[in-house]
């Protein structure tokens, strides 16, 4: 029963995301950039987590993603996998680590995952990724997901409770 | 050991996740047509949750689009009125823009765009990541007619055309900016189709194949769709206007500058022409 709950909050988390994401944070923008939320999501639920639930939650968002993009579908979805995963590995092997290093994390993260997408996806044939305004777009998106890792870590946790209190 | 058991099913999940990731964009390059339904009906139930939180937060999204670019719309405002205040002194000569246009179009015997039926569409997002900077939302979609590659124009001129497959009541429209945007052009008022392409946000667009060095173009000429056999684009949909002219290294062709007639920045409604000369042909 718990673990249905648990879900069953992990999904209306990701659904109200995605929705906030497109409405929202879209428009936010500064200097044309906007905070990257599914990429801090799949991050954040890796730090959260572990590296399963990381690449989880980065697969579910990717996909819900890029049915919006213009880029190829799954595109996101492989790259935030790959993202949740890994952070999930580094936090529970080297980091366990204190609120303020995960927020640093995740702003971390944010530039690398924007980084690797701009290459994967101009790799397999994508246009206009990897262009001069990456690194103001890295730059940018990270600051945003500095501020936005807090609650978002935060909401993880309020999803997932029961089974992280097992695992402990 | 249930450690060991726990890693062991992350790494069993990371790699199915790979696979089927990979297997998506594999599906996906090859437009592998249940995928895209899948996705188009996905995308089709998740739409009114997202119009309805488009409206709600649309305030919001204004109220920061005004505060964060107020130093934009202030010097916007003022080229405005000083155009407004040019227009008002040379009314007489400058009579209507469109006017003007289509007389000029009439002169070359192109046919008007108002007659290829068309539909109106609001623009519901403009981009949704940090890497679209050249696509928009719209909210019609296959239901509506609209189709792949039909032109997307506003009242200024072309503005780009309908990409990817749309879905039953959206699609996406790749804005004439798009560095691999490609449109065939004629300066009115000449024969020789060129090929213009997008230079990127902000910029104009360039004209670098066709037009050879005898073709008579001088700056300010207007630039309009050449609608040659089995182009994407009906003639005489305005493109916009030579501000600069260049010669490639042989001194063969004239590479122009082009400013889009046609305003791609916050856009609120478009019209799609339902123009389709393949299914036509067919």
């Amino acid at each position: 029963m718990n673990t249905a709950n648990a879900y069953l909050r992990s999904a209306l988390f990701l659904l109200t995301a995605l929705v906030l994401h497109m409405a929202l944070f879209s428009d936010l923008r500064v200097l044309g950039v906007a905070p990257e939320v599914p990429l801090a999501i799949a991050i954040t639920a890796g730090l959260v987590g572990g590296p399963e639930r990381g690449a989880v939650a980065g697969f579910v968002i990717g996909l819900g993603i890029d049915l919006y993009l213009p880029t190829l579908f799954g595109l996101s979805a492989l790259i935030y996998t790959v993202w949740g995963y890994t952070v999930g590995l580094i936090e529970e092997r080297i980091f366990r680590s204190a609120w303020w290093i995960n927020v640093l994390v995740t702003a971390a993260a944010t530039a690398g995952g924007l980084l690797v997408y701009a290459l994967l996806g101009e790799l397999l044939g994508a246009a206009n990724l990897y262009t001069d305004r990456l690194y103001v777009v890295m730059g940018v998106a990270a600051a945003y997901n500095l501020v936005l890792s807090l609650p978002l870590l935060g909401l993880w946790r309020w999803s997932w409770p029961r089974l992280l209190g097992e695992e402990r | 050991m249930a450690t060991g058991t726990r890693i062991g099913r992350s790494r069993f999940t990371l790699i199915f996740l790979l696979l089927s990731s990979a297997t998506l964009l594999t599906l996906d390059a090859r437009e592998f047509e249940p995928l895209q339904r899948t996705e188009e009906t996905i995308s089709d139930l998740i739409s009114p949750l997202r119009t309805g939180a488009d409206r709600v937060f649309e305030p919001v999204g204004d109220a920061w689009a005004g505060i964060t670019g107020y130093d934009e719309l202030e010097s916007e405002n003022e080229a405005l009125r000083a155009e407004l205040q040019k227009l008002e002194g040379q009314q007489i000569l400058d009579s209507d823009a469109a006017i003007r246009l289509e007389s000029l179009l009439d002169e070359l015997g192109l046919p008007y765009v108002q007659d290829i039926p068309n539909v109106v569409a609001e623009v519901v997002t403009a981009n949704v990541g940090n890497f679209d900077r050249y696509s928009v939302q719209i909210n019609r979609g296959s239901e509506d007619g609209i189709r792949t590659g039909m032109p997307v124009v506003t009242r200024g001129g072309l503005i780009g055309r309908i990409d990817g497959d749309p879905g039953r009541g959206h699609s996406r429209v790749t804005l004439l900016t798009d560095p691999g945007f490609e449109v065939g052009v004629l300066a009115v008022g000449t024969d020789d189709v060129a090929l213009a392409s997008g230079g990127g946000h902000g910029e104009p667009l360039m004209v670098t194949k066709g037009l050879e060095i005898d073709t008579e173009v001088d700056v300010g000429h207007e630039v309009v769709t050449s609608g040659v056999d089995r182009s994407r684009y009906p003639p005489g949909i305005p493109i916009g206007t030579v501000t600069h002219i260049d010669y490639d290294e042989a001194r063969l062709l004239q590479l122009l500058t082009v400013e889009p007639s046609a305003n791609t920045d916050n856009l609120s409604f478009v019209t799609v022409l339902l123009y389709d000369p393949l299914a036509d042909e067919s």
